[in-house]
């Protein structure tokens, strides 16, 4: 038995819901969403369960990252309820329960506070300067420890206590009986997901927002790689310079593709979009940006009197590496990969 | 006896005679004894046919016509009114269906079918043979209707016979005018309240002259028929003077000791003995509850206007027609029924008096309401009991209701659990406006109702719910309002003194639902408003102003002109058994004496020539205009074929 919580469409619009009370259960949504089907099939109960705030329905399923926004459900809506914009909304919300330490809703909930967290980390990597001295060899050289430390901090202490609780809300709560093999046996819909996102093929017309989508996520691990394991700012091999160069190119012009879309409002997905989905398009922007320029100047032999541009390189970094990856959008990444897998779990019978 | 007798048989353009042989047919009717001219044609109905035979009528001087065509509900008033336009009586037109009851039926047997037709065609010989002309009967209509029931409705049609000039008297049970419409305040799109549409109609016809108003007063007998009905109507007091003194009478219902519920606030409130409903009421002047009055004194010591020797009064009116708008009652639910009796637990027409009291917080009982639940279809559209039709207002009305509440309080949230929401037509903005201002909405089967329990002191309203694939969902609700609908007046006496039909849903009933939707068998007496089934304010004006009109058309003339297709008593043989008495469904037939001996008397204007009456009397006495024994007996002996 589920209780009624009126209340709860309140709390859900400030992670960017719209008129979601006006849905009259017409169903149209499903009907013409191309990925739901017999079993799975959404978005009009999602848009149900939240009209009625049943939020342990929402908790334990795995709809919404199932949806990958077309937009086509909030087109044909008859009665302008943007069911699509619904199912982003509780990507934001989950992504906020799915977190122990509640700082994810803290930042969705309030632009303030994401901003004064972005401010802080700039001063503290002014901090951080002066107190090296302004030493561009030992500053490069602790941002890149930075980078290794912070990947394996965020993920050990925010990221895989999450996973853990979004499988516990998931398939625990959700009371699926799954074998222990079969965790192995379903591990290669995981890596398939997170590196293909193959489902997304499945919405219409969605070629090349794949297409982008696809090279953006290669471009963005492969920089991740060339800079922490081939530390690209540090090394003298050509072929990995060029790599680098090619990377970051790649991850600032399809950034500044979507960035283009968002500003024009062409596709439904980008009509409405929240702070966090801002933030998440320009920082990588700005990472690929700022790390193409850098390597520049290393080449130019530049950066030893402009420390600054690092500077600004290493703030984009760690504004990125502590807030967006462990709170914001970058989850993402991880929970929809992870949503196909316990959904090929829970499928097992 | 007919002697000179038209006979038209149709093919009905291959219709009738593809299948029957019309040449064959006309060739073994020309020749009957009387049969003056027989004519075989395309199309009997067509401008030139018709055309054709009022000439033949008139020429040829006919006295007899049979059309052999297609079946008599399509063109028996089309050749009744050729017979007219010849100069024939239409009476002595004779219609043969030889298309639905031969060509149609037997169209795989066409020696067959010829040889039925051919009887057929004989048999409307032989009865026009015997025919007789008939006149209608005119009787004299009294330019007056008496209209029962001073709700909205009744005022509306009161005041349009009043316009067109007719004395009308309307009648009213209660000491008030405005029936359950003064109940309301806001109504659904209107800038008006209740109280305010009422007000402006009483305003109206009290300015009327043509308008006499009684209030306590109750038709209890009817007799006579259409353009004369003689109706008696019995006046209780109100126990006050005529002339009387505001203030004393507001300090005499002060004093006034006895404290009863109040049922124009559907017993959520009391008053007293003496009362008002509502300061702006009509008529202004308060009235004395005698059944509950214990004629202790207290008001008339401080009240020179009480008058408690006021008597009971009966009046004699006559009537033209009768138009009854006696309206409905909310439906009264049952001990248990969706948590009926549990507290917190209300109907919608109490919750819109408890609104009406409260100002900007909305209480009940003390407590302050935040979490409505409404459960619609409350005796209407029911599964087990007898009310199987839908209330019409409901829906819109509690969809409005909750708007309300919206407006008037702070957080408050709505709870509607429906079996599907009809605000049909325009209404639909309602339920739009209602959802978009954050209204949940929860559908159940008819067989699988909400459940409402008091659960640890909350009451708890469950469905489940086929919106959320059939899941059990519950709300624990501050009040849970009974959306229930509309039924007959539990008091219908007023029906049984008219004899007005009901339905197998009790409210009154009409002849036809489309096509005459206010009449009712009872000659002279017409229906409007909810007395006739559920009806929301403009469907209920919409029926008033039909049947005004149609009441009116009744009276307007001073006489009225009637089928005289009716029975007759032969005097000679009757022995009044009162069997046909018994029989006739209309109460038309009563015992007279006539030279010293009993015999039926059939009321021509009341005689409807149903026939009951033919076949139950064991004298064989009576006997039907247009349709006597002797036309009957030969149509059978040709048919029978001896």
């Amino acid at each position: 038995m589920a209780k009624i919580n009126p209340k709860f469409t309140d709390e859900l619009k400030k992670y960017g819901a719209f008129d979601t009370n006006a849905c009259y259960n017409c169903g149209h949504c499903t009907a013409v969403c191309s990925l739901s089907t017999e079993d799975d099939s959404f978005p009009r109960e999602m848009v149900r369960f939240s009209v009625l705030g049943l939020e342990e329905n929402l908790k334990t399923s795995l709809k919404p990252w199932l949806c990958y926004y077309c937009g086509e459900c909030s087109e044909t809506c008859p009665r302008q309820a943007f069911p699509g914009e619904l199912m982003m909304t509780l990507r934001r919300w989950l992504t906020a329960k799915y977190d122990w330490t509640k700082l994810s809703g803290l930042l969705y909930k309030s632009l303030p506070v994401s901003i004064t967290f972005f401010l802080l980390v700039i001063a503290a990597v002014i901090g951080f300067g002066s107190y090296e001295k302004f030493d561009t060899e030992k500053i490069m050289h602790l941002g890149h420890y930075f980078e290794m430390f912070s990947i394996a901090g965020v993920f050990a202490f925010i990221l895989l206590p999450n996973i853990i609780r979004m499988w516990y809300f998931t398939i625990v709560k959700a009371g699926v009986k799954v074998k222990f093999v079969t965790y192995f046996t379903k591990i290669w819909e995981l890596i398939v997901h997170m590196f293909t996102q193959k489902r997304a093929l499945g919405c219409d017309d969605n070629q090349l927002r794949w297409f982008e989508h696809l090279i953006l996520v290669i471009g963005y691990l492969s920089l991740l790689f060339t800079t922490v394991v081939l530390d690209w700012f540090g090394t003298e091999s050509t072929f990995i310079i060029w790599l680098g160069y090619a990377e970051s190119a790649v991850i600032f012009i399809v950034t500044f593709i979507f960035m283009y879309e968002r500003v024009k409002k062409s596709k439904e997905l980008a009509r409405h979009a929240h702070p966090s989905d801002w933030f998440f398009v320009i920082w990588l922007f700005l990472m690929g940006l700022t790390a193409f320029i850098v390597r520049i100047f290393i080449d130019a032999d530049l950066i030893e009197n402009n420390l600054w541009m690092y500077l600004i390189h290493l703030t984009v970094l760690v504004q990125w590496a502590l807030i967006i990856v462990p709170f914001g959008k970058w989850t993402h990444f991880l929970y929809r990969s992870f949503a196909m897998y316990f959904d090929a779990l829970k499928k097992i019978k | 006896m007919k002697s000179k007798i038209g006979v038209y048989i149709c093919h009905c353009g291959g219709n009738i005679s593809d299948y029957v042989d019309v040449n064959k047919v006309r060739e073994a009717v020309k020749d009957i004894e009387g049969v003056e001219i027989s004519v075989d044609t395309m199309f009997a109905c067509a401008d030139s046919s018709q055309k054709q035979i009022s000439d033949d009528i008139s020429k040829k001087q006919l006295d007899g016509l049979v059309v052999a065509s297609c079946s008599p509900k399509l063109h028996y008033p089309t050749f009744s009114a050729v017979a007219e336009r010849g100069g024939l009586n239409k009476y002595n037109y004779v219609h043969a269906n030889i298309r639905e009851q031969v060509s149609w039926a037997h169209s795989d047997d066409k020696i067959g079918a010829t040889e039925k037709a051919i009887k057929i065609v004989k048999a409307a010989i032989v009865r026009v043979k015997e025919s007789v002309s008939l006149k209608p009967i005119e009787v004299k209509a009294q330019k007056s209707i008496a209209v029962l029931g001073a709700g909205v409705a009744g005022m509306r049609a009161a005041k349009e016979l009043a316009d067109l000039g007719i004395q009308v008297y309307l009648i009213e049970r209660e000491h008030f005018v405005g029936g359950r419409i003064s109940q309301l305040d806001y109504l659904c799109g209107a800038d008006e309240t209740g109280k305010e549409l009422v007000t402006h109609l009483y305003e109206k016809i009290h300015e009327h002259t043509n308008v006499t108003l009684f209030t306590g007063a109750e038709v209890i007998k009817k007799s006579g028929s259409i353009g004369n009905f003689k109706i008696q109507v019995k006046i209780t007091p109100r126990f006050i003077k005529n002339e009387c003194n505001r203030d004393e009478l507001l300090k005499a219902i002060e004093v006034c000791p006895v404290e009863v519920d109040d049922d124009f606030n559907f017993n959520i409130t009391k008053r007293k003995a003496i009362y008002r409903n509502y300061d702006s009421e009509y008529p202004q002047k308060p009235t004395i509850d005698n059944k509950n009055c214990t004629r202790c004194g207290e008001c008339e010591k401080v009240c020179s206007s009480i008058d408690f020797s006021q008597k009971e009064e009966i009046l004699d009116l006559t009537v033209g027609s009768i138009l009854a708008a006696t309206g409905f009652d909310p439906y009264q639910p049952k001990e248990g029924e969706f948590g009926w009796g549990i507290g917190n637990v209300v109907t919608l027409p109490q919750f819109r008096r408890i609104i009406n009291m409260c100002d900007d917080k909305l209480i009940y009982k003390g407590k302050e309401i935040k979490d409505i639940a409404y459960i619609y279809c409350v005796g209407s559209r029911q599964v087990d009991g007898d009310n199987k039709y839908c209330s019409r207002y409901c829906c819109t009305a509690t969809l409005y209701t909750s708007i309300l509440t919206h407006k008037k309080y702070k957080d408050i949230h709505s709870f509607h659990f429906n079996r599907g929401i009809r605000t049909y037509g325009k209404q639909e903005v309602i339920y739009d406006e209602a959802s978009r201002l954050g209204d949940i909405f929860l559908q159940s089967y008819e067989y699988d109702p909400p459940e409402v329990t008091k659960l640890n002191g909350k009451t708890n309203v469950k469905i489940e719910d086929i919106l959320t694939s059939g899941s059990e969902i519950d709300v624990d609700a501050d009040l849970v309002v009974l959306v229930t609908g509309m039924e007959p007046r539990n008091d219908c006496s007023i029906g049984d003194v008219l004899k007005i039909p009901k339905g197998r849903d009790r409210f009154y009933n009409e002849i036809h639902m489309k096509l005459r939707p206010v009449e009712t068998v009872i000659d002279g007496v017409t229906i409007a408003g909810a007395c006739q089934g559920p009806k929301n304010i403009m469907e209920s004006m919409n029926s008033a102003l039909s049947a005004a009109a149609k009441s009116y058309s009744i009276v307007n003339k001073g006489e009225l002109s009637l089928e005289p297709i009716i029975a007759k008593v032969d005097k000679e043989t009757c022995v009044w058994c009162g069997k046909c008495a018994e029989a006739c469904p209309f109460d038309a037939i009563s015992m007279i004496k006539e030279n010293g001996k009993d015999i039926a008397e059939i009321n021509l204007s009341v005689c409807k020539g149903c026939g009951m009456c033919l076949p139950v009397c064991e004298s064989n006495s009576i006997d039907m205009d247009g349709f006597t024994d002797l036309e009957i007996e030969s149509m059978i002996s040709v048919l029978a074929g001896s």
